[in-house]
């Protein structure tokens, strides 16, 4: 089913879907650009390429309480909380953050134990893709394979036409997001198609790279590929791949609760023991690690790259250190230069 | 309580807490129901005391043993050190079991020979006990035990009597240096093994302990001829998740807490030494 609704109808339709419940979409903060709930009065900046930070914070948000606990002398007192994660709808992804949540679902859903507080999030929102029109020069989806233009796995699939948003329901669930937009959207004019523009795969040598990489753990490239890293963490934060929490707890002995956050690898804390020792004692383990992680590790565990080409650490990393460098000094000769 | 977020724990009562060196305490908790799940040797459970914070132990009883669970602790961090701190009665917070364990199908009918330094005796003991109280599925049992000094030892009713009593059993205790009242062997783990020279027929050898004497009795039993899928290990990283998530007790594509703690020597080969 395809249907449209004109842009300057948008902030109508907002309204009338977050009635509902949070509807996520791609808005400015300060500098950055965040999937954040709608609000009365908040523009939605579909036009931006891609969110800052990726929309994955929707089903793994940077923290998390998940429990409370009361303690009196010898009680202790544990109860599950949380944000209920009712309906919701995330509302503008592009192709690879639908890769990317795929990815995160191998991680959190396809294995057992399930991750609940994803899947709860996840189960519950609907997913609109809106295709995109102007990949950032950064942007590198075409090596994985992925197309701007369709996002596989979106309930909704959006793109535009001029000035008129069209959406094509793919799933029940998108039926029902048209259901509830109700008068508000029309009938589609047939035909219209979203543009695939033409996207960038940097020549990578991607092929058989993860068994390529096996070999290559003790590669004195290593050595000079870490070296100007910042440990700062920030390709990490914005990765819309990267799952890795710590859990920690906080307040009184009496009462307090216990949450997770958003980790980093590339700290060195990260892995560092009680009794100190550190499997990891330099950036550069860390630094191969994050890279072996996304091209090798997560490819042995679940036969795909765990890196979508979104551009994020290309754009976010202070020292230009980014995935791309990391494919070229360590895949082997590389077809063309970037 | 059980919940379907595998991260929050289900709450159990400090039982025993009792010292076994000055470094060392066992902690023996219960659910309502006694041992609060079922396991395998070698597995481990996640200890959480809040607002101190969690932090994973092996789980040193065997799964035998219906009615509590045991934990020997070694006080390292602040968990451990509030753990340590703890008097009967208290209540926790436990989740688990996490990880493999040992094989104990594939050692039915094997010699074992296992190999403990200090606190590394605790995942041994919970394999130990079970190959005992499961006697017949087992051949011959040595167990090569050492510590810095006699008050360094742990379990030492089991290592010092319950043990060498067991039927087909054989106990060897060292320590490191010389102590006024230490009559028996002294010299480190490693070349205690190399002297005692176990022959490899049909013989497992199952080794923990500090990082140092694992690499010295790999050293010592590859020596002794014993191939790399006759030796087993368990391997420590920090951890947070115990479920293959959050990312950071990696060593290549495995994750320590789902895919082990217990490795053969065959498959930390193949991996990245990163322990
Ligand atoms: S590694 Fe870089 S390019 Fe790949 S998904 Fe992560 S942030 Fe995007
Ligand atoms: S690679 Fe770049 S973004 Fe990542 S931690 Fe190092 S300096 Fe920061
Ligand atoms: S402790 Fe979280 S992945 Fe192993």
């Amino acid at each position: 089913m395809i249907k449209s609704i004109n842009k300057a109808g948008l902030d109508r339709l907002w309204e009338r879907l977050a009635a509902a419940g949070p509807l996520y979409l791609p808005v400015k903060e300060g500098p950055a650009v965040l999937f954040r709930p709608w609000a009365e009065g908040a523009a939605a900046a579909l036009d931006v390429t891609q969110a800052t930070v990726s929309p994955k914070e929707i089903f793994f948000p940077r923290d998390e309480t998940y429990l409370k606990f009361r303690r009196e002398g010898e009680k202790l007192a544990l109860a599950e909380s949380g944000t209920p994660a009712g309906p919701a709808i995330a509302f503008g992804l592009r192709s690879c953050d639908l890769r990317a949540v795929e990815l995160l679902d191998l991680v959190f859903r396809g294995q057992e134990p399930a991750d609940a507080l994803y899947g709860r999030r996840r189960e519950n929102t609907m997913l609109v893709a809106l295709a995109c029109g102007q990949p950032d020069p950064s942007c590198f989806c075409g090596a994985f394979g992925i197309n701007p233009a369709d996002a596989p796995g979106a309930d909704v699939m959006a793109w535009w036409d001029g000035d008129v948003l069209v959406m094509e329901a793919r799933t029940a669930r998108g039926e029902a997001l048209f259901a509830a937009a109700g008068e508000l959207l029309q009938e589609s004019a047939a035909g219209s198609k979203p543009l695939a523009p033409a996207t960038a795969e940097f020549g990578l040598p991607l092929e058989d790279l993860p068994e390529r990489l096996k070999s290559r753990f003790y590669d004195p490239a290593w050595d000079r590929l870490y070296r100007g890293c910042l440990a700062c963490g920030g390709c990490t934060y914005f990765c819309p791949t990267c799952h890795c929490f710590d859990v920690q707890d906080y307040g009184s002995q009496e009462r307090g609760e216990r949450f997770r956050c958003w980790d980093s690898c590339m700290f060195g804390r990260f892995t560092l023991m009680a009794g100190g020792h550190n499997p990891r004692p330099t950036q550069k383990e860390r630094v191969r690690n994050r890279f072996l992680h996304k091209l090798q590790y997560f490819p042995e565990n679940f036969g795909r790259f765990a890196c979508v080409g979104c551009g994020r650490c290309l754009r976010s990393c202070p020292v230009n250190l980014d995935i791309v460098q990391a494919i070229r000094a360590l895949g082997g000769e590389t077809v063309e230069q970037r | 309580m059980n919940s379907v977020n595998p991260l929050v724990p289900q709450k159990v009562t400090l039982l025993e807490i009792a010292a076994e060196t000055p470094e060392i305490k066992t902690l023996r908790v219960a659910g309502e129901g006694g041992a609060p799940f079922d396991f395998r040797p070698g597995q481990c459970a996640m200890l959480s005391l809040p607002p101190v914070g969690e932090a994973l132990f092996s789980i040193t009883s065997s799964p035998d043993c219906r009615d509590s669970l045991e934990f020997s602790i070694k006080e390292a961090g602040s968990v451990t050190r509030a753990l340590h701190a703890l008097s009967p009665g208290q209540e926790l917070g436990l989740r688990g079991p996490y990880g493999n364990g040992f094989p104990v199908e594939t050692l039915k009918g094997k010699d074992l020979l296992f190999i403990g330094g200090g606190i590394g005796l605790a995942p041994l003991r919970s394999l130990i006990n079970y190959c005992l109280a499961h006697r017949a599925g087992y051949g011959h049992i040595d167990i090569v035990y050492g510590a810095r000094s006699p008050a360094d030892l742990i379990r030492r009713a089991e290592i010092n009597k319950r043990w060498p009593a067991a039927p087909d059993t054989a106990v060897y205790l060292t320590v490191d240096a010389e102590f006024p009242e230490w009559s028996g062997h002294v010299g480190f783990v490693p070349s205690y093994v190399s002297e005692l020279a176990f022959t490899p027929e049909n013989r497992v050898a199952v080794t923990c302990g500090p990082p140092i004497m694992i690499k010295f009795v790999l050293k010592a039993l590859e020596e002794l001829k014993f191939t790399p899928d006759q030796v087993i290990t368990t391997l420590e990283m920090r951890m947070k998740c115990g479920v293959g998530k959050c990312g950071r007790c990696n060593l290549g594509s495995k994750y320590v807490c789902k895919d082990g703690p217990v490795f053969t020597l065959a498959e930390l080969k193949t991996l990245p030494a990163e322990y």
